[in-house]
Formats: C-alpha cells, structure tokens, sequence
C-alpha cells in the first residue's frame, strides 16, 4: 500500500509543478508544503519515533504557585514551599507527588516570551511564532504529527482533549488538522459509523468519484482541506476501539486521581501507546485575576496528581524515553498581587516544565531574581523553547515548510536551542 | 445600636500583607487585627482620640482620622490570619490560620518580648517623597513602635489543611474550626478537646462555619473552587448537630425545592440552580443572638454579593438582604437582633434591619478603580457602639456611633 | 435633538468632526457617483491592480456558478430545482441583474443578512445572561434588511437600545456587556467603527495611536448604563437598558502598577481622538436612585451619554463608520476585506485597494447608507461574478479578488440548503409538520425545531467553521456529521422528498441523474459524471440504497460546503 500513489496526489505535484512554472513567471503561488505522502518525499523527511504530549494550562499557570516559589518576598503569596527528591530544590506545597518526581523533570524558570494576552499568547505557545496576518504557522501538535507520527495510521496524529488554540495545521496541511476529542477524553457525537463495511465502501467510492472530478478544476485551499478531513474521519472508524477507555478509567480511576484532568491524562498515556504521536490536554481556569491562591488550590492539586501518575504510568510501560511531556501554559502571572487578592498576566519571567525522552530530568535551568520580576540568569525565549522541544524529539528546527514561496523553519529566526537541558 | 451618625474615630495603619480580620478584647477601646502573613496585633485606644471625623466620605490628606500604634503583637502563625474570635468575656482570643493551626490566647497573659515593628511604612515613603537628604532619612529611619511580644497559650493542631473557618459560641463555651480538606471539628473551649468532628471529600473546602448560640447548631458550607477540574459532589450549605456531628439538615436540599435528589450531583445543570444562591461559596456565616436566624454572605468575585438571611427551624431563607459589588467577606449580628452588619469588596460596610432588609447605613466608600479594595473583616464592641473594620489596604477603621440615651 | 440648551450640547461637540478628519487621508473622491455605476468603478479599480501586480484574473462565472452563488449569498439558501431550471434555461442577457433585483426584495434577503449579523455582534457564544434567545433582536433585523432601513439608522437604533430585547429587539446587544463597560467599549469600537481598542485597556497600545486614556474617555460613555429585567414576555424574560444619571469609569493607571489603596480618578467622556463631551451639570440636591427597580422599564436618563456616543458612531462624518462597513460588506461577498481583517482598520493595517475603499465608502455616504443598493452594485460587478475556477489561486479569498472566493456555508445555510436539497421541506409540509411561514423566516429557534435533525449538534459540528481569522478550518468533525449523523434522516423514504420522488420516477437514468444534480448542486452534470452515476445507480443491488447513496454523495460532498 505504502508505494501506490494516490491519484489526487498526482494532481497535486502536477499543480505544483505547474506552479514552478508559474512562480518563475513572477505570480503568487500558494500551496501549503511541498511535501506529500509519497515514498522518495518521505525519505527526505526523516521519521523520528518520538511521541509528545503536551499538558496545557489555560488562563495562565502562576510560577509563584508551582514551581518558582518567593516565600516571605512581597510577592511571595499565602504558599510555603516543600522539599524534593532533588537537593537544593524546592516547589510548592500544592504539589506533593511531582516533588517526589523532580529527578524526571527539566523546569525551566526563566521564560521571557513576547505576547501577553491570552489569544496572543495561546497562538505563540501552540506555534512558537506570533501571528501574522500572511503566514499560517502550524502548532507544535502538527509539526510532531509530521514528523513523528506514522502517516499510514487509521489513528489521528495529533489529538487535542479539552484544549484550546485554534492555529491548527496551518501551511503544514489539513492531513495534520487535530482531532478533538470530548471534554472527558470520549469519541465526539457520530463518530461511529451506522454502515456495514461494504455499504460504507461503496457509497465512499461514488463520493470519491465525485471529488475527483471537482478537484480537477477546484484547486483551492478549503476544498482540499475538506476532502482531507472526509478521508480522515473515515479511516477513524477502524481505530473507534482505541478510544474507549471506560473500564481502564476505572482500573487507574486512583492512580490519576478521580478527576477530569485525570481522566484526560490517562487517556493521553494510552492513545501515545497506541500510537498517537502527539497529544494535547488541557485543563482550564488558571486565569486567576481575582482569588489567585483559592484558584490554584483548586486546579494545582488534581492537575499535579494526574501529571505525577502519567509520568510513573509511562514508566513502567517503557514509554517514557520516547515520549516527551511538555508543561506549559501560554503566559504566567505577575509577582504583584492586586487587590482582588489575584495575579494579572506577565511574560517576563516565568516558567515552563519538560519531562522524557530527549530531556535531562532533575534540573531547574535558569532562574529568576529574588521577587521573580526578572530572568537572572539563562534565559529561554518562545524560539529557544520550541527549538529545544523539537530537537529533543529528533526534528531539526530548521527545516523548512513553504507559505507560498517562502520558506518558514519550524522554529523562529535567531531561536538558539538549549542544549544544557538535553540528555 | 444606634446607627446614627458615625463618626470615622480611627484610622490605625497596619501595612504590610492584608489586614484579613478583627475582634474586639472585651471592650471598645481594646482590640486585636490580624493579617495574610500572620502577625496579630493589639491596641489599646484612649478614649478621646485628637479629631473626630465624619464618616462616608473620602479620606483625603487632610482629614484622614487619627491614627494610633499597636503595644502588642502575638507572635506564632507562620502563615495568614482568617479569622479572629473572642469570648464573650473578652479575656480569651482565637485565632484561625493558613498555618493549619488554631491557636488560643490568653489577652492579658504577661509579656515574653519585645520588638519595634514598623507599620506605616508606605506613608512614610510617600511623606519622604517630597523630602530628600537628612530631612528624607528622618522620615524613613524613625523609630518604629515598641511592642510586647505574646506567644498563644495553646496550638489546637488536627486540621491538615487551611483553617478557613471559625467561630466561637455565643456563651463562650463551643469553638468550631473548619478547614480546607473538608474536615470540622468543634471543640470544648475549657479543655480544648474535640467534642467532634465530620469529614467530607477531601478536594473540598469548609468554606465558612458558625456556631449557634447554645453551641448545639453548626453550620457548614462546603465548596470546592473549580467545578470544572474534578468530581467533586457539589456545593453544600448545611446545619450539624454539634454534639455528635451528625447532619441536622441539608440547607440547600431545602433551597432548591424543585430539584430532583437524584440530579444533585457535580452536574452542570445542578450547578447552574445552587450557583445563583451560593455564587463562589458562602465565604462568611453568623447565628443571630436569639439563635433563630442564620446570616450567610455570598463570596466573590461574583456580580454582587448579597446576605442570607436563614431561619434556622424551617431551614428556608427569609430575606436576601444587603449586597456587596464583586462578593461579600463577613457578616455580624447586633447584639439585639436587629441589625445585620456585612463588608465586602467595595470597601464599605452595609447596615441593613434584619425585619425588612432595608440598608440604614453605609460606612466607608470606594476607592480604587474597576476593583475595590475589600473589606476583609467586621467586629462590633460588647458595648455596640463601636465597629472595627479591617481594611486590605493596610488599615483598621473604627467608627463609632454617638452615644444612645 | 429636543430643546435650546441641549441643542446647543449638540453644537459645543462638533469640534471632533475637525479633529478626526485630519487623521483621515483626505478622499481622493473619484467620480463615483454622477456619472459612473459603483460597479463601473470596482471593476475599474481591480481590473487595474490586475495590471500593477501581474495577476492572471478568471473567467467570468458560468451561468450554474453564478445562480448558487447569489441565491446563497444574498438570501441564505440554495435555488430549488425549478428555480435554477428557469434561471438556466432563461436567454435573457439582463438575467443576472433582474434575479439580483429579485432576491433583494425576497423576505429571505432579511432572514439571512440577519443571520450574517448576528453572528458579528453575537458570535455563537454570546457572554451575559439572557442572550442565548435573541428572536426579538433577529427579528427586528431581519425586518430593518427587509424594509431597507439605511444602516446608520438602525445601528443608532442598536446603540440607542431603546425598548426592550423581546417586544423591540435592539436592547440585546448591550445585554451581552452587562456590569462591564470596559467590554461593551471594545465591541462596540470593534464592530461599529473597525478599530481595536483592547490593548488600550491596560497599557497604552504598543504601535497603534490609543491610549489608556483614549479607552477609558470611551468606555466613560457607557459606564451608566444597566441591564434591567423588565419581566416576561410571553415565554422569553425580557430585558432593558437603562441609563444612570451619574457614576464614572475610575482609572488607576497601567494594569501592572494596580495595587491595593489606590485611589482611582474619573475619566471624562471624550470621543476618540476627539473633543470632550459636554455635559450638563446635575442639580446640587440631585439623588440618583440606587437601582433600577425590576419589572418596569427603567426611565430616561437627564443627559445620556450613549444617545451622544450613538450619534457619533452612525454619523455619516465619522471616518471610521462607514469605510468600516463598507469594507465589512465588501468582505462578506468578496472573501477578503479590502482592509483585512474586517475589524482592523488601522495605520498598520493598509487597505489593498486604497482608492476604492475610499470610492465605495463615499458612495455609501452619498446614498446614505441604502445597503440594497450598495449591495447591489458589488454583486452586479463584474468583479463578483468572475468563476470560482482558474487563475492559479489557491487561496480561499484573493488577494486581489481575480477569482471568486471559496466561502463555507455557515451551519443556518447547510440546514436550510439540505432541506432543500433533499426535498424534505415538501416531505414535512405533506406531513402536516410543516414549519409555518412564520417559523420558517423567523430567525429564531423555531426555525430549526425540526425533528431529527438537532440543530445544537449541528451547531457544534457547523457553527464555527473557521479559525479566528477567517480561514475556513473543517476538521474532522464536520464529516463525522456528515458521514454517520442525520443527513440520512433528511433522504426521507416519504412523499416530496427527492430520493422517493427518484425512486418513483419513471423516467431514464441520465434524466434522474439530471434531475438529482440540479436539485442538489444546482447545475447539470458533465457527461463523465452521468456516465458514472447512471452505472452506479443501475448496478442491480439494492437501488434503493444505492439512490440513498448518491443524493448523500452529492449533499456532502466539498462542491455542496462551499459557497464559490
């Protein structure tokens, strides 16, 4: 199956390549990524086997709360700290079982990112780019999608539970679109097929027929994103069994913690196992304005019992040196605390946390001074982040997709990767 | 009570964190504040402060009420104050905290320190601002005050968790603490034993607590922050016999008459009714003095916070009264019944008649921007002529009325 | 305005109009009106970008293009099958005008322009209580559409919010902001003047001319308004805007320095970039009272202050006002704004087409904002009716409009479309069910209680199909819907619908395949595609369902999604 061509795929080069010809003749051209399913293409881009999960803290996470503790500090807030399994390390008291776990962690404290506000933020942090009004950058779900995941898989690549960010796939290609799941990590409405195989078959080679004979002269972008995603929702329905996870919730319903952001967790571990290559959860709430301490009290201690159970559930299913769980949310909070007893939103210090495959565990890098105002020392921009995250997972930042004709790496220009945190 | 005519009496700085609660030490001119870092102070008024001020407007410059220094501090909480309570006798002091601990104080124990604490530090600075060189360090090196040092006489260690809630009986007999991992525990105030306890989900809050007069009746709202984040069972607003800890009545059960029991669950559609009656909790609770009524404050942030007000028989709340923009923070009864006072968000502490609801008096104004400064707690003296107020913004407001016939 | 002294409040806030229009390139004005068409002009202007920027335009649309296309944009539906027959068969050459003509005096046109709007000041998750039901508010704009009431009249009306939001309609926009001015200033700066505000809400804007100051003088304008919950009517809580005599926006400065203890100081209202607002001083012994009493309509205010704002908004002087919508209603059938996106007008933000922009907001001035017209002459263009075909593009909006643009239908269209396409309109009106006309061109909830097809899955699957900038995004979901959910309803087995009627028929194949592209995709199939379908349809096994399957085919398929 992997060397039969598709035959839309066929137009499609022909199209490109009559947009070489077009290009050299100076008009704009838009495609979306040069790069097709095709064997001798798919040897150009080298595969890598790693698997990422992504835990999203909506609304803004407070590194005073978790990680970046200024206990007795004006900015410091109600929280103590507690030591860890690392030396010299210390966290918040909200989070017990991952102090137990720091020796598998990379916090990185000293953040500096560029966008404040919430859209502005969660397109940067989902990307690695700020918005454009020109450029569709695809979200780091996508990119791993690509050049991690196994384009022959029934199974979606990049799936979203309960998370936000509408950047998508961008100039990557609707095939790397994220599939969204349930708030409580279930199959979304219609997702099984009420057809028998050979009914659904047949009906599926009329519509193909059909669009076949549009996409001969209907060329543009939407057309063939819907077209994509047809195909996609179809080979879901050989893979529905992967996503019942019912009775497994109730065997790991302790182990994850009896909560939706637990639930959502253990669901993430399973579909990597099952080969997923990418997946984003998400917990919302953190935009604590007002009651900042009642807030993260309330969302710190179910997310970080879940966190510490998906790391030790890896674990012991060896998937822990492949996968990659990425800990962020798109902006921190402001050392000051406003009289609604809340942190507003501050991108010059903050904090974000790396754990698996590719990364060093055990480290705190960088480091904030001693209100948590300012970096220190090391910083770690959006470019430097997202750049060391795909070289842990054995993607060259640098490579290039097409907006039109022109090249965009995955990684922001002037990005440096931090190589201090890699294994 | 008569609420005629406040007059503004003090103004006493207590910079640094939040100034979250007060209690009166058994008359009007003694009285103890805490604040979010955990450091307690007591003051002791002279009768005739310099210069009375009227209250309700803004305090600009030049008629900001007197101030007047704290003589001693009550040393031991490692972390923020909740709440204060005294008995009824003034000569013992509670105080609940975000250390786990409650502890217990003896208010004319003998001194075991001293110290020279700082409390107006920011005035200091904005005088200085307009001063440089010698004139500049004068101002900000001054001395500070002198304070004894307290130690409690006793810690009431068994909570696990924040102690949000507290109150001591009306006859001086009962505590009852509540804390953040869903535990309450009423204790005989004498032997300082637990008389007993209850325990619910743990990821939930003992948002507020109260005592009836008698010490027999508790009340309890239970509440957990996000609904979104866990499985939790939802809000709860409930009566406990104190004696054994067993459930007297399901207060919400009774608010929501046309909810199926079986639908009262961590649903979105539940939450939706209990939310219009709770808003983010019931954050504050007092047993009126006959013990026939229950005040219970909505938190914030929230459109506006209102008042409760509950009769304990029937369990059905009589009248919504009061309402604070962004959420209430305490509520207290006269001593007669007859007035309900609460303080919230907006800076101001409303009066309201508890026999119709009406507001009668409003003490204290906004100021600030979008969002007020809070209120954080209320006390009225044993006298009832004076009320105590603590102030986030780094003060204690006393205002008293005139003196009735 | 009423009276001497307020007539004379009027005059002393003229000053702005001064102000404002030095910041406004001075129009360059080109014969617009007077001789020339307005379509004249718009092929002109982008027959001449062609030119500057080498650009290979499309043909003109086929006649099967051009009937879907109109019949979607300008009255939210598909053409039925008799409709596009007479179209199609008509050998008129003024046909596309007269059908233009046609379908801005349907009572639809109202329906669907209304929908269009509500989705812009609504959005499909409105904020605020008690405006998840805005029948009263859709039904007002439908019949301003319908009626052709000039738009600054009726977006006065919305800003006036005069009336109640369930006997009147307009009150609903200010439900959404209740209790937060600061909100209500960024909407309404947004979706009335094209501008972006909300950064100027907690510092000053980094690149763009705002200052907090600006935002606050703005938001002071609306700081006194209150929702008011005036009672039920009927089976909707109703809800009015009423207006305080007193109470300022306070500032405190920058977020990042908020603090506690700060004292904030009121900001006046001032238009943006403008005068301050004159206001008259209230009675020394004047009492506001506390709150608007509940079921009653709250009285007029001595001044109000959102009359003054509401005024300056629609007035046919302020420059923002009417290129924003000109180029809004530019967007909605060209694809891309001629400033994109729609709502940002700003310096940083060049319009593509600066002389026209500047020609089609004139021409809306000088005809006082008659949106039939103006929409008229934007569909009448040749610009507009260029095929969807060729031209190399593959953007779903150009650039520099050489093409058509692709558009999804939104999820009000696919519904309506489907029923259409499927002939399940006729199998409800045969069963009795059918919705009345009423339910039918109301644009409330009624219009979608139709059994089987639950319009909130629809929703959530259909409502939002495209990214936050415009980008059409179908994921998976959609064919989810499409493939496994109630589309096999709507290909009813009962009298009216199309698959029965096929069925039934008695005529050939390539007569039904006719018949079942021309009801479905509104034009006749290619010989390739009726050699195909009638193999498919004749096989032998199963006819039934193997016609099931091809009016399924063709409603699903990526040439019935779009608008193109």
């Amino acid at each position: 199956m992997k060397s039969i061509c598709r035959t839309h795929e066929h137009l499609s080069r022909r199209a490109l390549l009559k947009g070489a010809l077009r290009t050299a003749g100076g008009a704009a051209l838009m495609n979306w990524g040069g790069l097709f399913h095709s064997d001798a293409m798919a040897n150009e881009v080298k595969k890598s086997n790693k698997r990422c999960i992504l835990i999203w803290l909506n609304g803004g996470c407070s590194q005073f709360e978790t990680f970046d503790m200024k206990v007795g500090r004006p900015t410091g807030g109600v929280f103590r700290e507690i030591s860890t399994n690392v030396p010299g390390t210390r966290v918040c008291e909200l989070m017990p079982r991952i102090s137990q776990r720091m020796d598998k962690l990379t916090v990185i404290r000293s953040m500096r990112t560029s966008q404040i506000d919430h859209p502005g933020g969660i397109y940067l942090m989902h990307t690695g780019w700020s918005r454009t009004a020109d450029t569709r950058f695809p979200e780091i779900g996508a990119i791993v999608a690509k050049y991690c995941g196994d384009a022959e898989s029934d199974l979606p690549n990049f799936v979203k539970i309960s998370s936000v960010g509408d950047a998508g796939s961008g100039i990557l290609g609707p095939q790397y679109q994220p599939f969204k799941l349930n708030r409580d990590g279930a199959l979304p409405p219609f997702s099984i097929s009420p057809l028998s195989a050979e009914h659904e078959a047949r009906r599926h080679g009329l519509r193909d027929f059909v669009e076949r004979q549009y996409a001969a002269r209907h060329r543009a972008d939407p057309v063939r994103m819907h077209r994509e995603a047809y195909d996609r929702a179809r080979r879901l329905n050989n893979v529905r069994h992967v996503f019942k996870l019912d009775a497994e919730w109730e065997k790991y319903r302790d182990k994850y913690g009896d909560s939706k952001i637990g639930r959502r967790m253990m669901i993430a571990a399973r579909l990597v196992e099952a080969g997923v290559a990418f997946v984003e959860v998400g917990q919302s709430g953190y935009d604590t304005h007002a009651d900042n301490f009642e807030g993260h009290k309330s969302l710190v201690p179910p997310m970080e019992h879940a966190w510490a159970a998906l790391l030790d559930d890896l674990d012991e299913r060896g998937l822990l040196d492949d996968t990659l769980v990425v800990w962020m949310g798109e902006i921190g909070r402001t050392p000051k605390i406003n009289n609604r007893s809340g942190r507003d939103h501050y991108v010059r210090s903050w904090t974000t946390a790396l754990a698996g495959g590719g990364v060093k565990g055990g480290l705190v890098y960088g480091a904030s001074d001693k209100d948590g105002i300012d970096v220190k020392e090391d910083r770690v921009t959006e470019g430097d982040f997202f750049a060391t995250i795909y070289t842990a997972l054995g993607i060259d930042p640098e490579t290039e997709n097409y907006s039109g004709v022109r090249p965009i790496p995955l990684a922001q220009f002037g990005h440096k990767v931090v190589r201090d945190i890699l294994a | 009570m008569n609420i005629k005519a406040p007059i503004h009496q003090w103004q006493l700085s207590f910079e640094g964190e939040w100034p979250t609660s007060v209690a009166f030490l058994g008359d009007e001119r003694r009285l103890a504040a805490g604040n979010r870092s955990g450091q307690i102070y007591v003051w002791e008024l002279p009768e005739n402060p310099p210069q009375p001020q009227a209250a309700g407007g803004k305090n600009s410059k030049n008629d900001r009420p007197p101030d007047f220094p704290p003589v001693r501090r009550l040393d031991g909480h490692t972390n923020g104050i909740t709440h204060l309570r005294t008995t009824p006798d003034g000569r013992t002091l509670v105080s609940s905290s975000l250390d786990h601990t409650v502890r217990v104080w003896d208010v004319d124990a003998p001194a075991t320190g001293e110290a020279e604490v700082v409390l107006d530090g920011k005035q200091r600075e904005n005088q200085a601002r307009r001063t440089s060189g010698r004139k500049r360090d004068e101002i900000l090196n001054a001395p500070g005050t002198r304070v004894e040092t307290v130690a409690a006489t006793h810690v009431l260690e068994g909570h696990g968790g924040w102690v949000y809630g507290l109150d001591i009986s009306a006859d001086g007999k009962r505590l009852i603490s509540g804390d953040d991992q869903c535990l309450s525990i009423v204790w005989d105030l004498a032997s300082l034993e637990p008389v007993s306890s209850w325990h619910g989900y743990d990821r939930v809050w003992v948002r507020s607590v109260a005592l009836a007069p008698d010490g027999k009746t508790a009340f309890t709202c239970e509440y957990a922050g996000r609904r979104s984040s866990f499985d939790v069972p939802a809000a709860q607003a409930r009566l406990w016999n104190a004696d054994d800890g067993t459930l007297k009545m399901d207060l919400l059960k009774i608010w929501t008459p046309d909810v199926n029991d079986r639908n009262r669950t961590d649903s979105y559609q539940y939450w939706q009714k209990w939310r219009k009656l709770l808003k983010r909790g019931l954050v504050c609770a007092a047993f009126s003095p006959d013990g026939t009524m229950l005040a219970v404050g909505q938190g914030g942030e929230t459109d506006t916070g209102k008042v409760h007000l509950v009769d304990v028989d029937s369990g059905k709340i009589l009248r919504t009264v009061s309402g604070h923009r962004y959420g209430v923070c305490d509520v207290k009864f006269s001593a007669d019944g007859k007035y309900l006072l609460s303080s919230g968000r907006d800076t101001t502490v409303r009066i309201c008649r508890v026999s119709d609801g009406e507001q009668v008096a409003v003490l204290g104004a906004s100021r600030g921007g979008q969002f007020k400064d809070w209120v954080h707690a209320i006390a009225i003296s044993p006298d009832q002529n004076t009320v105590a107020a603590a102030d986030i913004a780094g003060m204690v407001h006393v205002w008293q009325w005139e003196s009735s016939g | 305005m009423r009276g001497a002294s307020s007539g004379k409040v009027a005059d002393m806030n003229r000053p702005w109009q001064l102000v404002l229009s030095a910041l406004v390139v001075a129009c360059a004005a080109p014969a617009v009106v007077g001789d020339g068409r307005l379509r004249d002009v718009i092929d002109r202007a982008v027959e001449d970008a062609w030119k500057a920027n080498n650009v290979m335009p499309a043909a003109l649309s086929t006649d099967s293009e051009f009937v879907r296309r109109i019949y979607l944009d300008l009255i939210g539906v598909i053409p039925t099958y008799d409709e596009v027959v007479v179209f199609l068969d008509d050998a008129d050459p003024d046909k596309r005008e007269k059908l233009i003509a046609r379908l801005l005096d349907h009572p639809r046109y109202g329906v669907h322009q209304s929908d269009v709007w509500d989705m812009i000041y609504f959005g499909r998750n409105p904020p605020g209580y008690g405006t998840r039901y805005r029948d009263g508010f859709k039904n007002w704009l439908r019949d301003q559409f319908n009626d052709n009431v000039p738009y600054h009249v009726w977006a006065r009306a919305i800003l006036k919010a005069e009336g109640n939001t369930v006997e009147h309609g307009p009150p609903m926009f200010f439900v959404q902001y209740k209790n937060a001015p600061e909100d209500a200033t960024v909407a309404v700066t947004r979706k009335f003047l094209g501008i972006q505000l909300q950064c100027a809400r907690c510092h000053d804007h980094p690149f763009d001319a705002w200052s907090q100051r600006d935002f606050y003088g703005m938001a002071a304008f609306l700081v006194r308004l209150r929702v008011v919950d005036v009672g039920k009517k009927g089976k909707l809580k109703a809800y009015a805007i009423g207006e305080k005599n007193s109470g300022e926006v306070l500032f405190t400065g920058p977020v990042q320095q908020d603090g506690v203890g700060k004292q904030g100081q009121p900001v006046k209202p001032k238009f943006l970039k403008g005068a301050l607002l004159v206001e008259p001083r209230l009675p020394e012994d004047f009492k506001e009272p506390r709150d608007f009493p509940s079921g009653r309509m709250p009285p007029k205010p001595r001044f109000s202050r959102k009359d003054r704002l509401a005024d300056w908004i629609t007035s046919p002087e302020n420059p923002y006002f009417a290129r924003a919508v000109a180029n809004r209603i530019w967007a909605q059938f060209m694809g891309k704004g001629i400033v994109h996106p729609v709502d940002n007008l700003s310096p940083a933000n060049p319009p593509s087409h600066p002389e026209l922009l500047d020609a089609l907001t004139q021409a809306l001035i000088e005809h006082e904002f008659d949106l039939k017209w103006f929409i008229g002459e934007i569909v009448n263009s040749r610009a507009y009716q260029l095929s969807a075909v060729g031209s190399g593009s593959k953007e779903a909006k150009p650039k520099w409009y050489q093409r058509a643009r692709y558009r999804p239908l939104s999820a009000e269209e696919l519904f309506e479309s489907w029923m259409i396409a499927s002939g399940f309109d006729k199998v409800l009106e045969r069963s009795g069910k059918a919705r009345s006309p009423i339910e039918a061109t109301g644009v409330g909830g009624d219009r979608f209680q139709v059994r089987g097809i639950e319009w909130e899955r629809l929703l959530q699957s259909f409502g939002r199909p495209n990214d936050g900038v415009g980008n059409f995004q179908g994921g998976l979901h959609e064919h989810l819907y499409l493939n496994n959910g109630p589309i096999r309803q709507m290909i009813s087995d009962r009298p009216g619908s199309l698959h029965e009627s096929l069925a039934k028929s008695e005529a050939s194949w390539e007569e039904r395949v006719e018949r079942l592209f021309l009801q479905v995709l509104s034009r006749r199939p290619t010989s390739a595609e009726i050699e195909e379908f009638v193999a498919f349809l004749s096989a032998g096994d199963d006819p039934r369902g193997r016609l099931h399957d091809a009016v399924w085919t063709l409603m699903t398929c990526s040439e019935f999604r779009f608008n193109h």
